[in-house]
């Protein structure tokens, strides 16, 4: 296997979103259609979140430091491909797993049967689902690309060369001596994040202004509850997911990367986002996992 | 740009004034990031920290439109810390010149000597220099107006040369490096921060950073768009950064430059080709009535008495031939007469243009690709004027604003009896043709798919509209039939209307033979040869193949880069004459050995020119017999102008060194001398101006684009991803004006002066700061320009409308970039 890695250095970034639309474009993500679908953000950041439709975004936060100088920290929230993903861990179906030839978590979202345990085990709550049977999207690494011998559609596009792509090793020595000059200028915070981890991830950063000005949570956690689910996962979703319920799934929440909790509502058979109530997929219990996927 | 995109890597020293270029040239940010691999620094100057000033190494705040007074207390700085790279401004610049003894400043009116207060303008006679010798023009064989005497070319006399009196000591107190050095100890430091807003210790700091490159072998490169350029005083902002580069030694080598970003509005591509209303294609003069009567007067007016320009009739000539064709003969003055003359009472530039359809001048408006209901100055004028019009014509690519301006929220449809009508125009993936870069790179895009429905290609649509006039001129004849009867347009390839054909007139061609031109070095002034761009003659010369642009200049893919500066000489074709860095004599002292080794651009070895870059001088001469000769270095950097020096100063325009004034709706008074705006200002007294004062509209604002948007968002606002990823608009305002208000971000704000006004969102963001102004704290805002209410995704209103509608007199630029408004929540 092929250990590869995305590199990204936000003090190299000029946060123009290229890559926020290339994804989009590449994979063939819609955006909002309606007159004034969006609506002010308040920010230059938008959309605010990832969504079902939006697998990257860069996320811009601003603040004045105590010497009067300004930090405007540019972040590319996308999805890290841990190297030991729990997303893959605790997927029934299949649908994430990791690309042998590149390290990426792959998607194979034909696969997917709508459980969201992806999105409750991600420590940094990057799977989102859609559709009308919602199923996952997230970030594929691109390896429809990368089989092809080219580069993801967002390193492919980036200007400043803020994205690179290569031998994880390689892109952690850049990421390294990147974080030495700029300490050597005075960005005191700047730190390298997606060596050790999670165990390491395939998208490393370059943190100018630290983790608390990218959104990245220091030290995230898997929660326990991903070993449980990984040994329900041959059970079907439906009981998985009452396990999920039953135990009050908490997981960590960062600046930046904002999650959703999920609650399996057992009468009505229906998966709810906690945060808004809404019914995000019913679950027919006549149907069992083998046959949906 | 006088360098280009690749060669911003080769810089030690960048300085962003006047521009956002990550957010409005993003392709700057790769080369710019090479360069600081390579331990380059970064400066950002600007109103407000833009994403450029997160990525750069210094940021320093400024208040807009105060661009001259932060240049003339650089070059007080320069010349006071001996930081000017002298032997350059000694030999390459008119430093040592004598100016007259009677030019002034006076202080105390804010005026230079010679100005009339009746005619609103400047007699320029005082600002030139003292003659050491007149020199009369050289028309033997070998002289620089040999070719005067052919036969064929029309008669002119040739100006004789007015050498100037120098004193290459610079000591004399009437040479323009004193003249320059005085005028400029009122900028000093305290004086500058005070009215530009920033403090001195930051200024200090930009000030030494970016100077250090008057070291000769640094470069320091600057690059400006339209920040600096939208001002009543534009043209001069552009000055002062160029003598800052001239005093550092930063003009003509790699990593250097006067570098202005120009983007997809085709900035370059409209310039090269003249959409200026005095211009004529190749930056050539057109004929007015008042100041070229005949073709003699313009050639004894607009040919140099020394220098390259000497040859200028060739081009102009050249070009005739391709506006008439065979009908342009050496006894018709090559059809000079029927070309349109600009009459001297109707200023046609895109301001007085509405104040000539308010007064009922102008009955009819053709538009092509612009959107001026939308993005003229004093917008919601600009409109009210055209609902006087008899007709519109707009050729667009989406119903823009202007195409519905009847729409308009201020304006009742049932009053209005314009006729528009909207073409609709292929997209530039539609179409195949030339295209111009900001670097001068002239390079062929293939089409990628038909136009969409019923889109039609703007060559197409011209040709069209020629067809239809001219058959109507044939069959019922009409006013003025003469320049529209016997004008060429044969511009066909296999009975289509062609930019295969296009590419080919502009690169020129003998008119015998039809051979393409290698290099407008061979154009003639007897109508031997056909040109309608000399500027870009070389570009598509390739007598095997022309149908094939793939195998022209234009279609160069070569990735060779010899000399390692990536100058990139066989990829695509900068004009003039592929010339990558414009200037490069100046690269090299005066022995011809380059100022730094590394960056090698040209250099005489002893016996002949060795060259990286098409050398921007005379490097060897071509006898008749064909032998040619290397010419030795000399101190003729600056072979474009008569003196071949580059000038310091400048006896024309509306200043002969750039002075601060005030904009014209400023937040305070101008301390610096006793003039608030420049007197040249253009349109100021137009009654639609509405100018506020300081105490209605306290708020300074500067307005600006986005990186996800482009320009009126036409295109941009009717793209879903990039509506997304910006989707709404907004105004930009400190938390400190934010509390005095009671601002919360995102709330609603209308934004308002005696012009217009607009509802926004607020974005309160700690990136931009009061500044403390001649002791008084003003409060600067950003909104970018990029809605208007037509579109089907993302709408908003109009902040052109709250734009003065006040001008340059060089070029009549807008002051879009600096003006006053007040702000409340909605």
């Amino acid at each position: 296997m092929t250990d590869s890695a995305i590199l990204y250095d936000s003090s190299r970034c000029s946060a123009c979103k290229g890559c926020q639309s290339a994804c989009k474009c590449w994979n063939g993500l819609p955006s909002p259609l309606g007159k004034e679908a969006g609506g002010c953000t308040g920010s230059y950041q938008s959309p605010l979140e990832l969504n079902g439709d939006t697998r990257l975004l860069i996320s811009f936060n601003e603040k004045r430091n105590e010497k009067g100088g300004i930090e405007w920290a540019f972040a590319r929230r996308s999805c890290m491909h841990c190297v030991n993903p729990a997303c893959a861990a605790v997927c029934p179906s299949g649908t994430l797993h990791v690309d042998e030839a590149s390290g990426m978590v792959a998607v194979s979202d034909e696969k997917c049967i709508g459980c969201q345990y992806c999105a409750s085990a991600c420590p940094f709550g990057v799977p989102h689902h859609y559709g009308p049977e919602p199923t996952v999207n997230k970030c594929t690494g691109c390896v429809d690309r990368i089989e092809q011998g080219r580069v993801p559609a967002c390193v492919k596009t980036c200007q400043p060369g803020a994205l690179n792509f290569g031998d994880r090793a390689e892109m952690l020595a850049i990421a390294h001596e990147r974080v030495a000059l700029l300490k050597s200028k005075g960005f005191d915070k700047a730190v390298v994040y997606g060596e050790d981890e999670l165990d390491g991830l395939h998208v490393v950063s370059v943190a100018k202004y630290g983790l608390d000005a990218a959104g990245l949570p220091e030290n995230p956690q898997v929660n326990d509850i991903v070993d449980w689910l990984g040994i329900m996962k041959p059970l079907t979703g439906i009981g998985a997911g009452a396990i999920l319920a039953g135990l009050g799934l908490s997981f960590l929440t960062g600046v930046g990367y904002k999650r959703h909790t999920l609650h399996y509502d057992e009468v009505a058979h229906d998966v709810v986002d906690m945060d808004t109530g809404e019914v995000l997929q019913h679950i027919d219990v006549d149907i069992d996992v083998e046959r949906k996927a | 740009m006088t360098n280009h995109w690749c060669d911003l890597q080769n810089a030690d020293v960048f300085l962003t004034c006047g521009s956002n270029n990550v957010e409005n040239h993003p392709i700057s940010s790769k080369w710019v990031q090479k360069a600081l691999d390579k331990g380059a620094t970064w400066i950002v100057v600007d109103p407000r920290y833009t994403r450029s000033a997160a990525c750069a190494d210094i940021y320093c705040p400024i208040r807009a439109g105060t661009d001259i007074a932060f240049y003339g207390g650089m070059f007080n700085y320069i010349v006071k810390n001996g930081l000017m790279q002298k032997e350059y401004v000694a030999n390459y610049t008119n430093a040592s010149y004598l100016i007259d003894p009677d030019f002034s400043f006076d202080v105390n009116t804010g005026l230079f000597s010679g100005w009339d207060e009746g005619k609103k303008a400047y007699a320029t006679t005082t600002w030139g220099y003292q003659t050491a010798e007149v020199v009369g023009p050289d028309t033997s064989a070998t002289g620089a107006f040999s070719w005067t005497t052919a036969d064929g070319v029309p008669e002119f006399t040739p100006p004789s040369n007015k050498v100037a009196k120098k004193d290459p000591t610079l000591e004399d107190p009437q040479c323009v490096f004193q003249v320059f050095k005085r005028h400029y100890e009122r900028y000093d430091l305290d004086t500058v921060c005070s009215i530009c807003g920033m403090d001195r210790e930051t200024l200090e700091l930009v000030y030494k950073t970016y100077c250090a490159t008057g070291s000769p072998e640094k470069s320091g490169t600057i690059m400006y768009a339209l920040g600096q350029t939208q001002h009543h005083y534009g043209t001069q902002n552009t000055r002062a950064l160029t003598l800052v580069q001239l005093l550092l030694g930063n003009v003509g080598v790699a990593g250097g430059g006067v570098n202005a970003l120009r983007g997809e509005p085709n900035v370059q591509g409209a310039t090269d080709l003249a959409m200026l209303v005095y211009d004529f294609p190749g930056y050539m003069k057109w004929p007015t009535v008042q100041k070229y009567p005949s073709l003699r007067t313009w050639m004894e007016t607009e040919t140099a008495s020394d220098g390259y320009y000497t040859n200028k009739p060739k081009f102009f000539i050249s070009a005739l031939k391709e506006w008439f064709g065979e009908n342009a003969t050496s006894e018709n003055d090559f059809g000079y007469d029927w070309l349109p003359k600009i009459g001297s009472n109707t200023d046609l530039s895109i301001i007085p243009t509405f104040e000539h359809m308010d007064t009922g001048l102008i009955k009819g408006y053709w538009l092509w690709g612009q959107n001026p209901a939308h993005s003229a100055p004093n917008a919601k004028f600009a409109r009210q004027a055209m609902s006087k019009l008899d007709w519109m014509v707009c050729v667009d690519i989406t119903e823009t604003e202007t195409a519905s301006f009847w729409k308009a929220p201020d304006l009742d449809p049932a009053a209005i009896g314009t006729e528009v009508y909207l073409l609709p125009a292929a997209l530039i993936y539609e179409k195949f043709g030339t295209v111009v870069n900001s670097g001068r790179w002239l390079q062929w895009r293939n089409k990628a798919v038909e136009p969409f429905g019923q889109c039609k290609t703007d060559l197409e649509i011209c040709d069209l509209l020629w067809k239809e006039i001219v058959g109507l001129y044939k069959a019922e004849g009409g006013a003025n039939p003469d320049p529209i009867l016997n004008m060429k347009w044969d511009y066909h390839i296999d009975g289509k209307i062609d930019a295969r054909s296009v590419a080919m007139a502009l690169n020129g061609y003998t008119t015998a033979d039809k051979k393409l031109l290698g290099t407008f070095g061979d154009l003639k002034a007897d109508g031997s040869t056909s040109c309608a761009l000399w500027i870009y003659a070389g570009f598509y010369a390739n007598n095997d193949a022309p149908l094939d642009p793939a195998q022209q200049r234009i279609g160069g893919r070569g990735t060779e880069d010899k000399g390692g500066l990536g100058l990139y000489q066989d990829w695509a074709y900068a004009w003039p004459l592929n010339r990558r860095i414009v200037y490069n004599r100046a690269s090299a002292d005066t022995e011809g050995r380059p100022w730094n080794a590394n960056r090698m651009l040209v250099a005489w070895d002893g016996e002949k020119w060795d060259t990286n870059d098409v050398p921007d001088f005379v490097a060897s001469t071509k006898a008749g017999d064909g032998t040619v000769t290397p010419v030795p270095p000399n101190n003729k950097a600056y072979f474009m102008n008569w003196e071949q020096n580059a000038r310091l100063m400048v006896p024309s325009l509306d200043m002969p060194l750039p002075e601060h004034y005030e904009p014209f709706e400023s937040p305070t008074e101008n301390i610096l001398n006793g003039r608030q705006n420049s007197p040249c200002i253009k349109f100021a007294e137009h009654k639609s101006v509405q100018r506020g004062s300081k105490e209605d509209y306290p708020i300074a604002v500067t307005t600006y684009t986005l990186v996800e948007h482009w320009q009126s968002g036409s295109q941009t606002r009717n793209t879903p991803v990039l509506v997304e990823a910006m989707p709404a608009q907004f105004v930009e305002i400190s938390e400190e004006l934010a509390e005095e208000r009671g601002i919360k971000n995102g709330d609603r704000v209308r934004v308002f002066n005696n012009r217009g006004s607009a509802v926004l969102n607020a974005f309160v963001t700690c990136r931009l700061r009061p500044l403390a102004v001649n002791g008084k704290t003003v409060h600067q805002i950003g909104i970018p320009h990029h809605w208007g209410w037509a579109g089907s995704l993302s709408t908003g209103d109009l902040v052109n409308d709250l734009a003065p509608n006040v001008g340059d007199p060089n070029c009549f630029v807008p002051e879009y970039k600096a003006f006053l408004v007040d702000i409340e929540k909605v």
